[in-house]
């Protein structure tokens, strides 16, 4: 495998397409850091257990019923994640509301099924899955930093004195929640740009 | 055959999806549970410090009062934790209240979880120990007091926590607090002085024990000790004074020393009421002669009264400080039928740029609505001031003050 490529099928193609995707559950949990690990701990489990059942059963899975099959699997752990948060993080449940539920029909864990279990063993499909999760989890933890601190002026819910006086607010609403993430993207972007012209240079 | 093995498939996910699901929520379902009551109990827990459970026994009480909304008994018996609301002339909407009152009658706890009352008036903001002083308390409130600055506003918080406590006393659920004559005797001043407001407090001289001030002019209430007893004795602006016992009974003609000691007292602080209500008629009834002042019994807002003349015809003049979103000063004019001749006051809106609408306010219009009211045909409408609630109230407050001091002037002169 050469260096900076197949790392996974994330980095392979478009993050920020996949970013896009996404975009739900990382708007709805990137106001409050707390939320932003918690959706990410739900986003990378849900997406490994998914992943790790469909491609042990791809090839049992007729084609035709694979679309209700995988649902049905997606819906069940998040389910059981849903249930376990709201045992032991309650107050996270609270904070990501409905969009946790949402999780079972969010087109990256049905992606992350339907392209990458479904076609690859276990190992890549774990893989990628650990990716895909962590790499959601990172864009929501950043998002949630500079909404919190700039937006809220708090960190992990608590009050920074000296940010008080120079908070927006805006940051912290719908509009900024979008607008941090298109920053996000845009470094994303560059990030890949780069990665994929030191990629070329080093094939040719 | 195909059809089968799909829905063979799906049942068999969905079997065992829901047998995990089963097995999962033995282990979360009573911890699910027990977060839920918890956040449920948090607001309770905050003035019941160590509560573990709590049960809604407000449809069991009897006497329920408005202010209160809901009644809460600790399950392992510590204590009660009410729900209830105080309302002020200040206030947009009910300052909501969370109450702890332990099993032995002492307060554990109180919070305020709205408050809905001019924030310029927040006495949690004027007084930030005030909140902290009603915990140990009994239901007497002994050592509460009020607010400077913020006093309708922390009368009606207080009055609010004794209606509350008054609940569980009547329903025998805990000992009444012990109130010292002293208290007592304080308390009834809003009864038998209801235009003294504001009262700010000062320490005796003699027998004097305490002297209070209404900040309005109104008067002044002294806790004097008389014998073996305690008693009140209020003096209003015009010189009168009366004497009230614990009991609340009128006992002026048995303390005679005391009415001549608070008296002095009352003369060393004099006013010019009298002086400003009888320039006053000169300038509304020109012509007025005979210009008498008048002393009354009264113990509301008018704070000096006259009878004077003019084409033959006697007339009565009233000057009231009741107090609206700043102190009013109020004067009527009242013929010998008990109807307003005239009314006038020094300002009746205090903040023009925040009564934004009183810029359309007719001053003149507003003052002839006045003209020929009597006591029997006054409602109070008639001094509503679109926009302006509080000086609408202190109008109405002051024109039934004038009628009163009216009655009680033809009932006799003092």
């Amino acid at each position: 495998m050469k260096k900076g490529t197949k790392t996974s099928y994330l980095l392979k193609g478009t993050p920020s397409a996949l970013l896009v995707l996404g975009a739900g559950f990382v708007m709805a949990s990137s106001h409050d850091i707390r939320a932003a690990l918690g959706m990410g701990a739900a986003v990378l489990v849900a997406l490994l257990l998914s992943s790790i059942v469909v491609s042990a059963l791809h090839k049992v899975i007729p084609a035709y019923v694979k679309l209700p099959a995988y649902l049905l699997i997606i819906t069940g752990f998040v389910s059981l994640i849903s249930m376990f948060m709201q045992a032991h993080f309650p107050e996270i449940v609270d904070m990501l509301g409905v969009h946790l539920a949402a999780l079972a029909v969010s087109a990256v864990i049905y992606r992350d099924a339907e392209e990458v279990a479904d076609h690859n063993g276990e190992a890549t499909s774990i893989k990628t899955a650990i990716v895909t999760g962590i790499f959601f989890t990172v864009v929501m933890v950043a998002c949630a930093l500079i909404r919190e601190i700039v937006g809220n002026a708090t960190l992990w819910g608590k009050p920074i004195a000296f940010m008080q006086e120079y908070k927006i607010s805006t940051i912290a609403g719908v509009f900024g929640g979008y607008l941090v993430l298109a920053i996000v993207m845009a470094i994303i972007n560059k990030i890949t740009k780069l990665h994929h012209h030191l990629d070329e240079e080093e094939e040719n | 055959m195909k059809l089968l093995k799909t829905f063979v498939i799906l049942l068999v996910i969905v079997a065992l999806f829901g047998g995990a699901m089963y097995g999962l929520n033995l282990y979360t379902g009573p911890i699910i549970e027990k977060n839920n009551a918890g956040a449920a109990n948090d607001k309770l827990n905050a003035v019941m410090p160590g509560g573990t459970g709590y049960e809604d026994i407000t449809a069991t009480l009897s006497d329920l009062p408005a202010s209160v909304t809901e009644v809460h008994k600790e399950t392992s018996g510590l204590g009660y934790v009410i729900l209830c609301t105080a309302e002020s002339s200040y206030s947009t909407a009910p300052m909501e209240i969370t109450l702890g009152v332990s099993a032995d009658g002492k307060i554990s706890g109180v919070e305020i979880t709205a408050y809905n009352d001019t924030e310029s008036f927040d006495f949690r903001a004027k007084d930030p120990n005030y909140l902290t002083s009603y915990i140990g308390q009994d239901s007497a409130l002994a050592d509460v007091g009020l607010v400077a600055g913020s006093t309708f506003s922390s009368t009606a918080f207080k009055n609010a926590i004794t209606e509350a406590m008054g609940i569980l006393i009547a329903n025998d659920m805990i000992a009444a607090g012990v109130k010292g004559d002293d208290q007592i005797l304080t308390e009834l001043i809003a009864t038998v002085a209801p235009g003294f407001t504001k009262l700010t407090e000062e320490a005796g001289i003699g027998n004097i024990q305490k002297i209070l001030t209404a900040e309005n002019g109104t008067g002044f209430a002294y806790i004097v000790k008389s014998g073996d007893a305690t008693v009140l004795a209020i003096v209003n602006a015009m010189g009168v004074c009366k004497v009230y016992n614990v009991e609340g009974a009128d006992v002026t003609a048995e303390n005679d020393g005391v009415v001549t000691e608070v008296t002095a007292h009352a003369a060393t602080k004099p006013n010019k009421f009298t002086d400003d209500l009888t320039a006053k008629i000169g300038r509304m009834m020109e012509g007025a002669a005979d210009i008498t002042p008048v002393a009354l019994d009264t113990f509301n807002t008018v704070v000096s009264a006259a009878s004077f003349t003019l084409d033959g015809a006697t007339y009565y003049g009233f000057y009231a400080r009741s107090i609206g979103f700043h102190q009013m000063d109020v004067f009527f004019v009242i013929d010998e039928n008990g109807a307003i001749t005239k009314m006038d006051a020094k300002q009746f809106i205090f903040d023009e740029e925040y009564f934004m609408a009183f810029g359309g306010m007719d001053v003149g219009a507003y003052k002839d609505g006045f003209v020929g009211i009597t006591g029997e045909t006054f409602t109070g409408d008639e001094t509503i001031i679109a926009t302006a609630t509080m000086t609408s109230n202190a109008m109405k407050e002051a024109t039934q003050d004038a009628f009163d001091a009216f009655n009680a002037l033809k009932g006799g002169a003092q």
